[in-house]
């Protein structure tokens, strides 16, 4: 359990932007997954991918660690941000993009602005 | 009782929401990850109540999960929740 622990601390420190996900960013695995990898690559972020479905230890430590019950999860510099739901909410009102500029994350804002146009 | 009046037992007595929609929407996921066959898999929630007032994202969800509480989340695949105040 303490190793599962360290294994995903180490993971959400990796890099500045870890979205814990069931599939890869290529090929996602559930339609949750899907929505926020999607989001991030449409916006041209750089991240890592942490397929939950590769690892027992993780699918369940990741829940804890966070205290959230459902996969996709996303960090931004070793913060938890949310999950689906929250995701989708913070691109559509541009709270993403003003937390990924706070914390010096670069990524295409005209995608951004364009997520926005086609959902309003 | 369905999981979605369970659901729905459980939030509007921790929260006496103004408004409280619980819709299941395990037949839009039939066949896929998750799908267990019982059609009471995957659910949307909508919520309004002044108990989240200065709340933030995470904080309201997390109070919608704790509401909802561990043995009823652990058998359902997935909720979607849109949460106001």
């Amino acid at each position: 359990m303490s190793d599962t622990n360290t294994k995903i601390e180490e993971l959400v420190k990796s890099s500045d932007v870890v979205l814990f996900m069931k599939g890869t960013k290529s090929m996602p695995q559930c339609g949750f997954s899907s929505r926020v990898a999607g989001v991030l690559n449409f916006m041209g972020l750089e991240y890592t991918d942490v397929n939950v479905l590769a690892d027992e230890d993780i699918r369940q430590g990741i829940k804890d660690f966070s205290d959230w019950p459902t996969i996709p999860q996303l960090y931004v510099k070793g913060e938890f941000v949310g999950g689906c739901d929250i995701i989708t909410e913070m691109t559509l009102s541009g709270e993403l993009d003003s937390m990924l500029e706070e914390n010096g994350v670069t990524f295409n804002k005209e995608a951004a602005d364009k997520i926005r146009e086609a959902n309003a | 009782m369905t999981k979605a009046d369970k659901i729905e037992a459980a939030l509007r007595a921790a929260f006496t929401p103004q408004v409280l929609d619980v819709v299941n929407e395990s037949h839009m996921h039939a066949g896929h990850a998750g799908d267990d066959g019982t059609g009471e898999t995957h659910y949307a929630v909508r919520i309004q109540s002044a108990a989240f007032d200065g709340m933030s994202r995470i904080a309201r969800h997390r109070a919608v999960h704790a509401a909802i509480g561990k043995d009823l989340m652990v058998q359902i695949h997935a909720l979607s929740l849109d949460i106001s105040a």
